[in-house]
């Protein structure tokens, strides 16, 4: 196949499914409850349950209060992505606070909190660290 | 018989993975069942197969060469009729299904294979969220029997198109059960769904590409079960939608483990040539660990399929 009607295909191909998925309403971010957030957490560490579980107002993250120390659920699209927070490096954000790990696969994420929130968060955060 | 040539069935195929994909998105909009699509997640998928074709395109001359260096030195040539093809197709199959037990099984393949675990949907999309790195791994060296025995080069990658292509269909939800013989013969949507399940029971089973026997051969087969749906993704899943990242990040924890400063050379073998999860000091699990500890949760699991070790 000519390389230029490859391009051609793979390009529009990529953006008519993607326009479609979005105009669909399946761009939208599933919030977290305190149960899919334990859930969620569950899932990924099964032998680590929550003690507690701080979620944001927004509910597109819960930190999670750990025997062992603390970790963290936030939504990613559809799903969730969960972690043992080990020495986070958090930073302020405009919408409340950035984090980064040292993660590959997981480097960053922004949590979106309200104004009270973020000394709370903070701080929790801090202990991870 | 050196420029034989076949088609390239993947590129050719693309307008049917297109039209396939819309039509599975489709039916899971009007019926309500049968899978879930996001669209970063899909795109990351899409993104992941035009880049699996554009290494391809740039990298594809170093395996061919390897391919070509090898049949100037066989001895043996079996033609190109249908029945030697129909050969080349059936032992390509075996070949697949061992380069990808290596994938799961070795972390230095697994660094390459870990980006088509990494949605945690599973859908016709995630069937393209190809490997960009597959060169890096020698892999192709699992070939070099094939194309001693006989086998042109350009039969080899052909037959390993179709199988590829093959696989593009089993990735959907979208499909319950095949015929009970086809089941037990073929690798199908339900076979492939265990194989992309992080749950500890289907972890490291069907590795199959076109004929699930081999993984019954093996002792690697693991039925999927009405009481346990798979739950798709990594073990640990990713956070990122970068398709960059998702291509490269175990290769960069590869190195950073192996590299790692107060560790002897046996440890940094294990991080790169052990299974993945392998880790000196014991802090990570590997699959062996993940399905001991389910089973320390759930004894009641213990001999049941996927748990029989």
């Amino acid at each position: 196949m000519p390389l230029h009607i490859l391009l051609i295909l793979v390009i529009g191909g990529i953006a008519v499914i993607a326009g479609l998925l979005h105009l669909l309403g399946l761009s939208r971010v599933t919030p977290l409850t305190r149960d899919s957030a334990r859930r969620a957490w569950l899932r990924a560490y099964p032998d680590d349950p929550p003690a507690d579980i701080l979620l944001s107002d927004d509910r597109r993250a819960a930190l999670i209060a750990l025997d062992r120390g603390t970790g963290l659920v936030w939504c990613f699209g559809a799903d969730t992505v969960a972690r043992v927070l080990t020495a986070p490096r958090v930073t302020p954000h405009r919408r409340g606070l950035s984090l980064r790990f040292a993660d590959d696969g997981a480097p960053r994420v922004t949590l979106t909190l309200g104004h009270d929130e973020r000394p709370v968060w903070a701080k929790r955060l801090e202990t991870a660290a | 018989m050196s420029d034989l040539t076949y088609p390239d069935v993947v590129q050719l195929a693309v307008p049917f993975f297109i039209l396939a994909i819309l039509v599975e998105l489709g039916w899971i909009v009007l019926r309500r069942r049968g899978g879930r699509y996001e669209t970063r997640d899909a795109v990351t998928s899409l993104l992941m197969g035009a880049g699996n074709v554009a290494a391809g395109i740039v990298l594809g001359f170093v395996a061919y060469g390897f391919f070509m260096a090898l049949w100037a030195v066989t001895p043996l040539d079996l033609g190109t009729s249908v029945w030697v093809v129909l050969v080349c197709f059936v032992l390509d199959d075996l070949r697949y299904y061992w380069v990808h037990r290596f994938g799961h099984r070795v972390r230095w393949v697994w660094a390459s294979h870990v980006n088509h675990h990494s949605s945690q949907h599973y859908n016709l999309t995630t069937a393209l969220r190809q490997t960009w790195t597959g060169t890096f791994t020698l892999m192709m060296v699992v070939r070099a029997p094939l194309i001693l025995l006989g086998f042109h080069p350009a039969m080899v990658l052909f037959v390993g198109g179709l199988n590829l292509i093959y696989q593009f269909w089993i990735h959907t939800e979208a499909i319950g059960r095949m015929p009970r013989w086809f089941e037990a013969v073929m690798n199908t949507p339900s076979h492939h769904r265990v194989h992309h399940g992080r749950n500890a029971r289907y972890l490291d089973a069907n590795y199959a590409g076109v004929f699930i026997i081999w993984d019954r051969m093996f002792g690697t087969f693991v039925p999927e079960q009405a009481t346990e749906k798979p739950d798709y993704g990594l073990v640990q899943n990713i956070g990122t939608f970068n398709p960059v990242r998702v291509a490269f990040h175990e290769w960069i924890a590869l190195m950073r483990d192996a590299l790692q400063p107060g560790i002897g050379l046996r440890a940094r073998l294990g991080y790169a040539f052990g299974p993945p999860g392998y880790s000196h000091d014991g802090s990570r699990d590997t699959t062996q660990a993940i399905k001991a500890k389910h089973l320390a949760r759930n004894p009641q699991d213990t001999g049941t399929e996927g748990f029989s070790d």
